[in-house]
């Protein structure tokens, strides 16, 4: 946007419509250049400065180039928990895209089906993501609670005590369970966004294929899924973006240490312990350091997700 | 989208610039110390004792007229980020309440705190182990009085105890006998809230400071004559071990606040913990009738007698840059009182730093008499805190493996030698 109307000269009447002088733009554009500026350039550029240099406390010592980088992949913790906490914020990312592309997809497609109580669901589905996932957490970590807790008690009286669990306790579930309430509160959003690209397929399509004897599987197979991957794209990305940066979630199920034993254990609560938890005084610089890797990862796998999908959404029309 | 990534990004980002961001608020501040009458902003991260704090303050400015104390209170979970930032400016407090130990230390480095050696009386009462909390631990200067005391212990159910005819162990066959049998009645005889790591290293030392030699097992290690891969700091980690088949099946999957939950509704018999956790118990279950005592010594200690861990938590400071420097010291040397150590007992239900304290609840009464009998360092968080990571963040995480059978006691202690390696050099 800002783009088309930087280059416009005075006189021209392109795409726009609209004749606006250079200047005349730039005041237009002013208000969400310093908003953008101060709020998002300027932070995010002063970290970065932060983690070339050494720190003492809050007071900055000596620019040390890239140390704090190298500090992350050679010295204990970090050298351990960087690995181990990508780990875990990759399998929320798998876990979250199989989840939403089978089971949120496949309740889109029923909602788009169903004409009555259509709201009524997709209001029911959407309902956890719009509660604070530090309250998701929270309930869920009281309902998975081996001595209090609902979910074993069930266990027990149906007579599946052998499958009751210390859920949060054990590390081999503990992460499946972050997998699992992060992809239940997130249920919603890839209901509503493909139920709404489901309703934008035209239905002559799907129906000139039903009379050329396309059967359903066919007509899903080659009209409405080619059809859905603008919207894969976009959940992909948000998935993607929800996965890396996860944090409370795994902070009310398992603490800021990732527990038990850093089996839940994410880039974020890594972050947030250096940051603000480390008795280390240079804490600013290493936690800086962090955050800008965590942004250029992030950054440049959504960039390449985009990529791709616009390539296929190429080859597809 | 590309906005949202951005956004995101920078609020992670972003975090490390509020470190300099959140300037409070400016109020009447650089009052100059002209004439008598001085006014002392003094800040805390206490929101729940203000009103206790006007009281004791009072006391101060009645016995010091010409003084008046403006109390202020932050949120907890920011207080560090505001004091930073409080500290850097010109408009923050004049006596600040600061961290202890390792968390003290940016502060001092920085050079915001005012050292305070030879200006005040009484330090000299404090324990060492206390007072280390106030301390530089690169030149070894005291930058401020300490607040309160936190001793570890075990905690018991007397009516428990007493339906099953058990009385406080003193011995280490006793203390098993103890567990045996209420494991027998059925009853829990331990929680531990193991899915919180950090009451794990609470609990390794109260059931094993006693074996690897509390004190002088600190010496030690601080000059490098052992390390934590000694066979007695080994065999105190042994112990946790062996008792659990005394916690609750699954321990790890136990929170902290399920933990106090099966303590104070009568589910469990004993609980191990802090000081702290007294107040917390008579607000939950105000009928409760409990105790303390220190867990007896294992055979094969290195200490003959029982110690209560114990830590400073809390520290009265001087901003290097506050104008009213003089009265400050008047309020850091009142505090350094035994007349404020009792009124810190009185008012804010806290083991007081100071000595020759009377208490007047009975459990706090009698885990201060025991913690005076035989005291010991909280070494991990006393030591260990200077650098990451934590000695505390280690052997939690250390010790939930042993739990879950991942590591064995040797193991966990080298993972700790490893650990505080990344940062201490013994001897310095």
């Amino acid at each position: 946007m800002s783009a088309t109307t930087m280059t416009s000269v005075p006189r021209r009447r392109g795409n726009t419509g609209i004749a606006l002088t250079r200047r005349a733009g730039m005041v237009f554009v002013l208000p969400a250049l310093i908003l953008f500026g101060v709020f998002i350039a300027y932070p995010l550029l002063t970290a970065l400065s932060y983690s070339f240099f050494g720190w003492t406390g809050i007071v900055r010592g000596d620019f040390v180039g890239l140390e704090n980088y190298l500090t992350l992949f050679t010295k204990l913790p970090y050298s351990e928990d960087i690995p181990n906490a990508f780990v875990h914020n990759v399998l929320l990312f798998v876990g979250a895209m199989l989840f939403q592309n089978t089971v949120g997809l496949g309740l889109a497609t029923l909602l788009h089906r169903v004409r009555r109580f259509k709201r009524f669901f997709q209001t029911m589905y959407t309902l956890p993501y719009l509660v604070s996932p530090l309250v998701i957490g929270y309930l869920w970590s009281l309902m998975l609670s081996p001595l209090f807790g609902p979910v074993n008690a069930v266990l027990r009286t149906i007579g599946l005590g052998d499958v009751a669990q210390p859920w949060l306790g054990n590390p081999q579930t503990a992460i499946w369970v972050v997998v699992f309430v992060t992809a239940w509160q997130w249920i919603g959003f890839p209901v509503l966004l493909y139920g709404a690209a489901l309703g934008g397929i035209p239905e002559e399509i799907e129906e000139a294929a039903s009379l050329d004897g396309a059967s359903a599987w066919q007509r899903f197979r080659s009209i409405t899924l080619p059809m859905l991957v603008p919207a894969i794209g976009t959940v992909s990305v948000l998935t993607f973006i929800g996965a890396m940066e996860a944090f409370p979630i795994p902070y009310a199920l398992g603490g800021s240490q990732g527990n038990p034993a850093g089996a839940t254990d994410v880039l974020s609560l890594l972050f947030y312990r250096t940051a603000f938890e480390s008795g280390s005084s240079n804490a600013i610089g290493t936690s800086s350091a962090i955050a800008t890797l965590l942004f250029l990862f992030i950054f440049g796998i959504s960039m390449l997700i985009t990529w791709l999908m616009r390539r296929a959404e190429r080859k597809l029309f | 989208m590309r906005r949202r990534i951005l956004a995101s990004a920078a609020l992670l980002a972003g975090s490390a610039l509020l470190l300099s961001a959140c300037a409070p608020s400016g109020s009447s501040g650089g009052e100059q110390a002209s004439g008598d009458d001085v006014t002392l902003k003094v800040w805390s991260w206490r929101t729940e004792d203000v009103e206790a704090y006007n009281t004791i303050f009072d006391v101060f400015e009645e016995e010091n007229p010409g003084i008046t104390v403006e109390f202020e209170a932050f949120q907890n979970t920011e207080y560090n980020q505001i004091l930073t930032t409080g500290l850097a400016g010109s408009d923050g407090p004049d006596v600040p309440m600061v961290r202890a130990y390792g968390q003290l230390q940016p502060n001092i480095e920085a050079g915001q705190l005012e050292p305070i050696d030879g200006d005040v009386d009484g330090l000299d009462a404090i324990a060492p182990s206390v007072i280390a909390g106030a301390k530089g631990k690169a030149d070894g200067k005291t930058y401020a009085v300490p607040l309160a005391t936190q001793t570890l212990q075990m905690f018991y159910n007397k009516q428990i105890f007493k339906d099953q005819g058990l009385d406080v162990p003193t011995t280490w066959a006793e203390f098993i006998d103890v567990q045996e049998k209420l494991l027998a009645a059925g009853i829990t005889p331990m929680a531990l809230g193991a899915k919180d790591d950090w009451i794990l290293p609470i609990f390794a030392d109260i059931v094993g400071s006693a074996r690897y030699g509390g004190s002088e097992f600190e010496q030690k290690v601080l000059s490098g004559e052992t390390d934590f891969n000694d066979p007695d700091y080994v065999a105190s980690l042994g112990i946790i071990t062996e008792l659990q088949k005394y916690l609750t099946p699954d321990v790890v999957g136990v929170s902290y606040t399920d933990s106090q939950i099966q303590f104070t509704s009568g589910q469990a018999a004993q609980f191990p913990g802090g000081s702290f956790e007294i107040a917390t118990f008579r607000n939950q279950a105000p009928d409760l009738e409990f105790g303390s005592y220190q867990v007896p010594v294992p055979d094969g200690a290195v200490l003959d007698a029982p110690v209560s861990p114990a830590y400073a938590d809390g520290n009265f400071a001087i901003n290097a840059k506050s104008k009213n420097k003089e009265a400050a010291l008047e309020l850091l040397n009142w505090l350094a009182t035994p007349e404020f150590g009792q009124l810190v007992a009185d008012e804010l239900n806290q083991f007081s730093a100071i000595p020759g304290v009377e208490y007047e609840d009975a459990v706090m009464k009698e885990a201060w008499a025991n913690a005076e009998a035989g005291q010991a360092p909280y070494l991990l968080l006393v030591d260990f805190r200077y650098g990451e990571p934590l000695g505390t963040a280690v052997l939690g995480a250390e010790v939930q493996k042993m739990f879950l059978g991942q590591v064995d006691a040797a193991g966990a202690a080298a993972a700790l030698q490893t650990g505080i390696s990344q940062w201490f050099t013994p001897g310095e």
